[in-house]
């Protein structure tokens, strides 16, 4: 962050360059604008030294600011004391930033500042060195770190929470909103505060979308929109709506299955028992104990007989 | 009587019959009193266990896939979510003697469908739930209290279906728990990614019923009900006229005997649960510890996680080798439980060691044998019961030590956590759980005749009455006549056990 007073000093500086001619002022972050238009824009710089070919730099913008990117590069095996270097914004060159640059102390540096004032700022800025060398800057407003590639399933009129969070390492975004996919549109959802369907409620870096009484009809695609002054950055999450009739079918088989079995075993144990002829005839005494229908009373009866002769 | 007689001679010839010949003989039935000990009826019995040990426990420890659908669809705490596992294995292991009661009272056959079926309407009333406390009072203390019912009472029928190969049908049937925890994961993962928690649960509920058919495998036995006390032969009530309350305290004295709280008064088998408790409270903490202890020390997600599923392949491998080691009976069943435990502590503490010293293959070899040791002392901790209490209290004993073990259990994890919280590493909390280990090692050690070749003279029965009632209360496991001799030891036992058990 620079001190106001020399943050004057290089817009000065910068204006006096632009008096200099050489520039145009059209084209998207090619200059400040003049002094009199706007609020003043808070200002940052980010800069990269690399060695080799390429470099890739995230840039995390919540608010309109000017940027300034720094790319120093050491160079290649032969240094020639002069090669061009320009910019890119989102892979076309941008119009009259292609100079000549210095080798000083080992190094080549190239620098600019870019005007950030909207969403159409943002974007894959590229320093490029003579065609060899580049460093990306990836100018993005934050996104939702842990976005759930599965779809979140539920049941007809069952209630479902949909939540985003924004990680706490990351700035945090001013509100929140819902959005949900209506062919390829995305309509805004905003319920009123007391709707039986659809509750939002904000907390500090969450977001909670509940929706009551599900019906088919709900399942699909909603958006949470995470809004910063700059831009509002939108994660996905999906929703699945079923009737209980689907797991119902697997449950059912499965049943069906365990209900087999247990017939057929008991079946199997039971002509087994009445099976051996010989061993039916008991002493009365030992009749009481058993049970007319009971399949292993003979077993063991016999076998508690025979023990105590 | 020249019947009987030939059909008692028939039963001494019968060693393990072919599986083939058990069908073919109608006769086969009468003479199969002693269930063809180690025999194909037996192996079918592990299967069952298997199957079991699949569903209980293996479907416990898969539960973990719920927690974040929980913790979504309800907003609630991790720490709320986590109590429904909590109740579930505490209600499992608490009312493990509910279940050998029973089936000291009952039939092992109908407590086990019982069992089984309870399990399955827990989890199938947990997908209707709306509320979290619904989720605690289904899949909680309904499933807990099923599986309670399925657990002792499966493992007391396999051991009581062998006598040679006892361990390593318990270690065969011991490792669908870990078979299971490799199934599950993507299977569970399938289920929820496309059904849900609520369809995921009544698929589960309809899962835990196949343990209905596993108990139906089960012999049935002669007795139907508790045998009412015999007029004149016991000491309970005698005559009609003492009306309630000897009514009551015979009701007291059959409770007392099918809980088999005579054990708690018995030295060795306090000794051996001391022991088992303290295993259990540092069993569990490498399972929860070590992934987080390899993220600290700084391997990736991936490598962590191998090391477990590692020691996860280790431990099925353990349990079948050193079931069928145990049998060979070259060693005291003790005397190899105290070894295994004993590596299991020194492994455990060895890990944190090794990762310290920065060696992904030693932390992966030591896993190695950790998995392989706490794998192999499973097979034994039950198979030692047993020698310490002859088979005659083997089925109470059971259902006591597991429900007394619980409380290492459920002491252990939150112990070591707080040790990691206390000194910021996880270094401190398996080393712990290692001398959780070589600790409990040492107290086996105290066992009665544990430094004798040969093992401790059988056990004797409590004094006194019900010498009938205990023989029915032990044939409430099979009626049969398990011979039950331990590895060495003498006649004395096998006349014991005869009257126990039939």
């Amino acid at each position: 962050m620079l001190h106001s007073g020399v943050k004057l000093c290089a817009r000065l500086l910068l204006l006096s360059l632009s008096w200099g001619g050489t520039h145009s002022t059209g084209g998207p972050g090619s200059t400040l604008p003049p002094v009199v238009s706007g609020p003043p824009l808070s200002s940052d710089v980010r800069s990269v030294v690399f060695k080799g070919e390429s470099q890739v730099e995230e840039v995390q913008v919540v608010r309109p600011l000017t940027l300034a990117l720094e790319c120093t590069w050491t160079g290649s095996q032969d240094r020639p004391h002069n090669i061009s270097g320009f910019w890119r914004k989102d892979g076309s060159e941008l119009a009259d930033s292609r100079r000549p640059v210095l080798l000083e102390n080992q190094q080549y540096n190239l620098r600019r500042a870019f005007s950030i004032t909207d969403e159409e700022g943002l974007g894959n800025y590229s320093c490029v060195f003579d065609n060899q060398a580049e460093v990306d800057f990836i100018l993005a407003a934050p996104r939702v770190g842990e976005v759930r590639d599965k779809p979140i399933v539920s049941y007809v009129g069952d209630s479902v929470v949909l939540q985003c969070k924004m990680e706490d390492t990351k700035p945090q975004p001013n509100s929140w909103t819902w959005y949900r996919a209506n062919g390829t549109d995305k309509e805004l959802l905003d319920p009123e505060p007391d709707s039986p369907r659809y509750q939002i409620h904000n907390q500090e870096g969450k977001t909670k979308l509940t929706v009551r009484n599900l019906t088919e009809a709900d399942s699909g695609a909603y958006y949470c929109g995470a809004v910063y002054d700059i831009s509002v950055t939108l994660s996905r999450v999906d929703l699945r709506v079923i009737t209980f009739l689907e797991p119902l079918k697997p449950f059912l088989v499965i049943v069906g299955e365990v209900l087999v079995l247990v017939s057929l075993i008991l079946l199997y144990e039971r002509t087994k028992a009445h099976g051996p002829q010989p061993d039916n005839t008991l002493s009365d005494d030992q009749a009481h104990k058993l049970t007319p229908d009971d399949a292993g009373g003979e077993v063991t009866d016999s076998s508690t007989r025979q023990r105590k002769v | 009587m020249i019947r009987k007689t030939a059909m008692a001679t028939a039963r001494v010839e019968q060693p393990a019959r072919s599986p083939g010949a058990e069908r073919a003989t109608p006769g086969a039935l009468a003479q199969d009193g002693a269930l063809a000990q180690d025999g194909a009826r037996g192996w079918v019995m592990v299967g069952a266990l298997f199957v079991c040990s699949t569903l209980v426990f293996g479907l416990i420890r898969s539960l973990g896939a719920f927690f974040v659908e929980f913790v979504q669809y309800f907003q609630e705490s991790a720490q709320a979510i986590s109590w429904i596992t909590s109740i579930g294995v505490a209600t499992q292991q608490l009312c493990s003697p509910l279940g050998t009661a029973l089936c000291n009272a009952y039939d092992a056959q109908r407590v086990v469908m019982a069992g089984g079926f309870l399990a399955s309407l827990g989890l199938i009333l947990a997908s209707q739930a709306r509320s979290l406390p619904h989720l605690y009072l289904t899949m909680g203390l309904t499933s807990g209290l099923g599986w309670s019912l399925v657990f002792t009472p499966m493992v007391a029928t396999v051991m009581a279906h062998f006598t040679r190969r006892r361990t390593l049908a318990l270690g065969v049937g011991f490792t669908g728990v870990g078979v299971s925890s490799f199934v599950f994961a993507p299977l569970f993962q399938y289920m929820l990614d496309n059904f849900g928690w609520r369809g995921s649960l009544l698929i589960l509920g309809g899962l835990s019923l196949n343990i209905v058919p596993c108990g139906a495998l089960i012999r049935p036995t002669r007795k139907k009900a508790p045998p009412r006390p015999k007029a004149g032969g016991k000491a309970d009530n005698g005559g009609g006229g003492g009306g309630g309350a000897s009514a009551f305290r015979s009701l007291l004295r059959r409770v007392y005997r099918y809980l088999e709280l005579s054990l708690l008064a018995h030295g060795p088998f306090l000794t051996y649960t001391l022991a088992i408790t303290f295993f259990n409270a540092g069993y569990f903490v490498p399972y929860v510890h070590l992934v987080a202890h390899g993220r600290q020390a700084g391997y990736s997600e991936y490598r962590a996680a191998f090391v477990m599923s590692a020691t996860g392949a280790a431990d099925i491998v353990g349990r079948v080798a050193a079931g069928w080691l145990t049998d060979l009976g070259r060693a005291r069943l003790v005397h190899m439980l105290t070894g295994w435990t004993g590596l299991t502590g020194v492994f455990i503490v060895l890990m944190p060691l090794a990762s310290v010293a920065g060696s992904y293959g030693l932390l992966l070899g030591f896993g190695l044998g950790y998995g392989f040791c706490a794998g192999a002392l499973t097979s034994l901790v039950f198979a030692g019961v047993p020698e310490i209490v002859g088979m005659g209290r083997m089925v109470g004993a059971l259902g006591l030590l597991s429900m007394l073990e619980s409380v290492g259990g459920l002491l252990g994890p939150p112990l070591s956590g707080y040790l990691r919280d206390r000194t910021g590493s996880y270094i401190t909390s398996l080393v712990a759980a290692g001398c959780c280990f070589l600790l409990g090692s040492l107290i086996l050690t105290t066992l009665p005749h544990y430094f004798s070749w040969t093992g401790p003279p059988p056990p004797r029965p409590p004094d006194g009455d019900g010498q009938e009632e205990r023989q029915d209360a032990g044939a409430g496991l099979l009626g049969s006549p398990a011979s039950g001799s331990t590895n060495g030891t003498a006649s004395k036992d096998s006349d014991h056990s005869q009257t126990c058990l039939a």
